[in-house]
């Protein structure tokens, strides 16, 4: 797909540059562009956190950013370019963690787009957070499986809940 | 045949090296790679919690490598626990 940029960035070389992505997917055709950025917030759980580091898997997260831009181009069916940019590293509150621009002629194929590529992004990258917390204390998160089998036992499960209730 | 994976997440606790060598019979699926991998943390990080390999996923550099596809040889894997990007 033309008009996709994927990037993960070291957050020791640089941060995610939220102007550089509404640049790329700026375009004479597009009247709606549409972005979510996603931000290290100082509490989870009751948890008050100081930072967050994050593991990535990187040929293949690139590889799913490619390939979760070729969904949304097929899904909202209309021009459409796309930014996907994830941290990597040790990053303090306030950080941003991820950045994703969408740009279309309109504004709800925008939105369509730049919700399914982040859902996408933190439902099937191979990415992991680590939470740090004020007493010294880290904790990986917990996270969705990317193992098939288990993805659908789990489905499965929660259904039989929600007909349990 | 040896086959080196890369650990990831939580599983990175499991050795500081952030990878682990198994011996594996050829012929071996990735459900079979799957249980050897379980059994060898069992004994080298029984602070791994069991359950966490049955949720993980195997995968090279290009693709995630379901239950029933064969262990390919010569090259890393890696082993990815669930994932919680964003």
């Amino acid at each position: 797909m033309d008009g996709l940029h994927v990037a993960v960035v070291e957050r020791r070389v640089a941060t995610l540059d939220v102007a550089a992505a509404l640049d790329f997917v700026g375009d004479p055709r597009f009247g709606g562009i549409a972005s979510f950025i996603g931000r290290v917030r100082d509490h989870n759980v009751g948890r008050a956190v100081t930072g967050i580091s994050y593991d990535l898997f990187e040929p293949l997260a690139l590889r799913v950013f490619r390939a979760i831009g070729e969904r949304a181009q097929a899904e909202v069916g209309a021009p459409l370019k796309l930014w996907i940019a994830h941290a990597k590293g040790r990053l303090a509150i306030g950080d941003l963690a991820v950045v994703i621009a969408a740009g279309t002629p309109h504004r709800d194929e925008a939105f369509r787009a730049c919700r399914l590529a982040i859902e996408a992004v933190k439902h099937e990258a191979p990415i992991w957070k680590q939470e740090h917390y004020v007493d010294g204390d880290s904790a990986w998160s917990e996270g969705c499986s990317l193992c098939e089998e288990q993805r659908e036992a789990e489905r499965h499960e929660h259904a039989g809940h929600a007909h349990g209730h | 045949m040896k086959i080196r994976i890369a650990l990831y997440g939580a599983l990175r606790e499991a050795d500081a090296g952030g990878h682990v060598e198994l011996e594996v019979p050829p012929g071996s699926s990735i459900a079979e790679l799957r249980e050897l991998l379980a059994a060898y943390l069992a004994v080298h990080a029984p602070a791994i919690p069991a359950g966490l390999v049955r949720r993980s996923a195997f995968a090279s550099a290009e693709e995630i490598l379901h239950n029933h596809r064969a262990v390919p040889e010569g090259i890393e894997l890696a082993v990815l626990p669930p994932v919680s990007g964003g």
